[in-house]
């Protein structure tokens, strides 16, 4: 994916790499190794029986697992400095469950001269393999 | 020792207790795998850079859910509904990782309990890596 650069005009967008969220990765993430005191392998995250007893109709898988996924594209479009000085804002609207095609995407909002370079603002997204977004937000960084 | 209070009482101004703790390479990599992503970045690092941190596990490391006095009735849950992050710097795989919270504000809405939680990610070296404000609803009954 080509990163964003002085040239990038607003609305350009762009579509991150689809993940495959499965029961082992939510696992994984959410309940496998390492398991610290007091953080159980079953969880809303991880257990159908824990997210019903809570009040879900089904297993969410954690929304840091869509805050990586945001992120894996922010560091491809400005590159790793984004670690360094990027600003991410979500909000999550729906539940990922294993099975789902979850994708990250992008579009640019607004660009501004900020020195010698210019600060990119995006709006953000994850959506499942219907289409349906399931995490929103917006984002910015800065291109020397 | 008395028992922590529960999470979901917690007002603005109280905190949790801290939570630290190691980041090794297999546990970097363990994220790799859930999060699908092996970017040599956090496998054997770019440019002579050590690997660093994937984003992933410092986001869910650095949930409220992780501190050693979080505490909620079973049947009770923190559901993660908003997020802003701002970050500072990369930490290395290695370093030792420090999270302080603190809640900002606690508020009602459609009978629903909202909670606003600042967490702070730092290294052994005293670097800030990650600021987040994150707002939680609490749902279930305990």
């Amino acid at each position: 994916m080509p990163p964003l650069g002085h040239d990038t005009p607003v609305g350009h967008t762009v579509t991150g790499r689809t993940k495959k969220v499965t029961s082992y990765r939510t696992w994984l993430f959410s309940g496998g190794w390492p398991r610290f005191d007091g953080w159980p392998a079953k969880n809303v995250h991880t257990d159908l029986a824990a997210a019903q007893q809570s009040g879900l109709p089904t297993r969410a898988a954690s929304g840091a697992m869509c805050l990586g996924y945001l992120t894996e594209l922010l560091v491809d479009l400005f590159g790793e400095a984004w670690l360094s000085h990027g600003e991410l804002t979500s909000k999550f609207i729906g539940i990922v469950d294993a099975g789902d095609d979850i994708v990250s995407k992008a579009r640019v909002t607004e660009v501004e001269k900020l020195g010698s370079g210019i600060q990119i603002s995006l709006d953000v997204w994850c959506e499942n393999q219907d289409g349906t977004p399931v995490v929103v937000g917006t984002a910015s960084g800065r291109v020397q | 020792m008395a028992a922590p209070k529960r999470t979901d009482r917690l007002v603005a101004g109280e905190e949790l207790e801290p939570f630290t703790f190691q980041v090794t390479e297999e546990f970097n990599e363990n994220y790799l795998h859930s999060v699908e992503d092996f970017h040599p970045r956090y496998v054997t690092g770019v440019d002579g850079a050590q690997p660093i941190i994937h984003a992933g596990l410092l986001f869910n490391f650095s949930n409220l859910t992780r501190s050693p006095t979080f505490s909620l009735p079973a049947g009770v849950a923190a559901i993660h509904t908003h997020e802003e992050a701002t970050f500072y710097d990369p930490a290395p795989v290695g370093s030792t990782i420090t999270v302080s919270w603190k809640i900002l504000d606690t508020y009602e809405k459609r009978e629903r309990l909202y909670q606003v939680v600042e967490a702070l990610i730092t290294t052994d070296t005293g670097a800030k890596v990650l600021r987040r404000v994150s707002t939680n609803i609490y749902m279930g009954e305990g």
